[in-house]
């Protein structure tokens, strides 16, 4: 199990060093944290920020399926201070991103398409 | 004594209204006040009254039409039912009916008419106004002010029922206050509101001579087919982790969903009831502890609180009792669902009272949530205290 985390928080790494992004976290589906590069003295509330990342993307898949509008690829959230970013990356997991204000989504988009797709290998 | 077959509005009435009475929905435009009118006629047809419809804003066909709208078929009462047309003289068309209004401007013609059924009805009937206001345009405010003075005298003598649909345009403001105050026994108004987030339309009782039940307004919405429902914009289900909250909200609703991954709530459940004339939709809240911004979200303005528990879990009260203080529950109209009776280990309802500091006011009611048993008792038992006539 601990191999399971070096890779994802791998997969994390190589996420962070795409321009723009500050950091990066797994989430199960229900909302736990499963792991994340927050700087530590952010990690008490990266388990509030984890859940709220599950409700979010949940609600989104939610009301677009409902509507038959199909599974939305991502939710894209903007504030005053960046970007987050939350993807499925399987039926386990969610992968979500924090980004800086000024990043370009573009290349971000696919890095994250492509660590989304090699979590639900490995999950 | 005849209902008028809204919900709630006979309690306030204190169970209806009385022979001889008068009675008027006042309905500010904009809002569907004319359905209210309609359903009491049609409540009374159903109930084998003989009943008067004074046309005066369409012909018996449209009206038969429009009835039909809401799932009322007026055609398998037509021998009890009497329409006064006081419509086609309006547009020159004929009629087939037996009481006509020559002249529906003149209300000396209307006034004839109206005497001659009201002394030509064998037994105590509803007459109802499809709308006052149309024959006020008509026959100009005071005239029609003296008639309908005259009608109620007369309803009075005979002991019938009437009932008046009326729209408050801008007439002279003597006259609307004259309508509110002086000239029927009960007056019902019906308006909308902006309040906060939720718009609603509500009624609520001005006045009505035979009850002293005290005024409180009501939120209600109209339905096609069906008519007038009390509504509840929200009911929330909360309480912890594994308790069958989700399941609660599906076995209650017409419609459901839920946001629920890998067996767990994550955002919300949603759902909509319409059940014996209310009509309320329903929010899941997650149980778990992570999810708390979210439930503390879901729950504002919420009308009245589910605490839904594991009746086997008693270590979970306590996440129960806090569950209360998130979601504010405390003074809000609850109803505690003690589910999962199937179980051979569950606690029985008065003993998990033990566990809870909670006043006897508030009900703890037996379920069986997967199995939908008591979900609908613990149902009427929330909206009726929410709707509680004081
Ligand atoms: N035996 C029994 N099981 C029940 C009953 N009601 C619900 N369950 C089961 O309890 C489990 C949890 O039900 P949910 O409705 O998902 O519970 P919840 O309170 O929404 O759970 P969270 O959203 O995770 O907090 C499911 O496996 C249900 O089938 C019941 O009355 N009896
Ligand atoms: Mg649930």
């Amino acid at each position: 199990m601990t191999d399971t985390i070096n890779m994802l928080n791998k997969i994390l790494d190589d996420t962070k060093k795409v321009g723009g992004v500050e950091s990066a976290v797994i989430v199960s589906r229900d909302g736990l944290l499963i792991t994340s590069n927050f700087p530590s003295s952010d990690s008490t509330r990266a388990e509030t920020f984890a859940a709220m990342s599950a409700t979010m993307l949940g609600a989104a898949e939610t009301a677009t399926t409902e509507l038959g509008k199909g599974t939305p690829d991502r939710v894209i959230v903007e504030s005053e201070h960046g970007k987050l970013i939350a993807t499925g990356a399987g039926p386990k997991a969610l992968l979500v991103v924090l980004t800086k204000l000024d990043a370009g989504l573009g290349l971000i988009l696919v890095e994250l398409e492509k660590a989304a797709e090699k979590i639900k290998k490995i999950l | 004594m005849i209902e008028t077959g809204i919900i709630k509005l006979d309690d306030y009435l204190m169970g209806g209204i009385p022979n001889g009475k008068s009675l008027i929905y006042y309905t500010h435009p904009g809002v569907e006040g004319n359905v209210f009118g309609m359903q009491t006629l049609y409540h009374n047809l159903a109930a084998g009254m003989k009943c008067v419809f004074v046309a005066s804003s369409s012909d018996p066909t449209m009206i038969i039409d429009t009835f039909k709208e809401f799932g009322w078929n007026l055609e398998t009462y037509r021998e009890n039912l009497i329409i006064v047309d006081a419509y086609s003289g309006l547009v020159g068309a004929t009629s087939n009916e037996k009481y006509i209004v020559g002249d529906p401007e003149n209300i000396d013609s209307l006034n004839e008419t109206i005497e001659k059924v009201i002394e030509e009805l064998d037994d105590k009937s509803v007459i109802m106004f499809e709308s006052l206001s149309t024959i006020m345009d008509l026959c100009g405010e005071q005239k029609t002010l003296d008639a309908i003075k005259n009608w109620n005298t007369y309803g009075m003598l005979y002991e019938h029922v009437l009932i008046y649909n009326f729209t408050a345009w801008p007439y002279e403001p003597e006259t609307l206050e004259h309508i509110k105050h002086n000239l029927f026994d009960a007056v019902i108004t019906i308006g909308g509101i902006a309040e906060r987030v939720i718009f609603g339309q509500y009624f609520g009782v001005l006045k009505a001579e035979w009850s002293d039940v005290k005024l409180k307004s009501m939120l209600f919405r109209v339905l096609r087919p069906g008519g007038i429902r009390i509504y509840i914009p929200k009911i929330v289900v909360t309480g912890p982790f594994d308790a069958g909250k989700s399941t609660f909200v599906h076995a209650l609703s017409t419609r459901a969903v839920s946001v629920d991954r890998i067996g767990t709530t994550v955002a919300l459940d949603h759902g909509h009831v319409d059940y014996k004339g209310f009509s309320a939709d329903i929010f899941g809240t997650p149980g778990q502890e992570r999810f708390d911004p979210i439930i503390k979200m879901l729950s504002g303005e919420a009308m009245g609180i589910f605490l839904v528990v594991d009746s086997t879990n008693t270590k979970d009260f306590v996440r129960a009792k806090q569950m209360l203080e998130i979601t504010k529950a405390y003074g809000l109209p609850l109803v505690i669902i003690a589910n999962k009776q199937d179980k051979s280990d569950a606690l029985k309802p008065e003993e998990i009272r033990k566990h809870f500091n909670i006043p006897d006011s508030v009900k703890i009611l037996p379920a069986i949530a997967d199995k939908g048993v008591g979900v609908f008792e613990a149902f009427e038992s929330l909206v009726n205290k929410i709707t509680e006539v004081a």
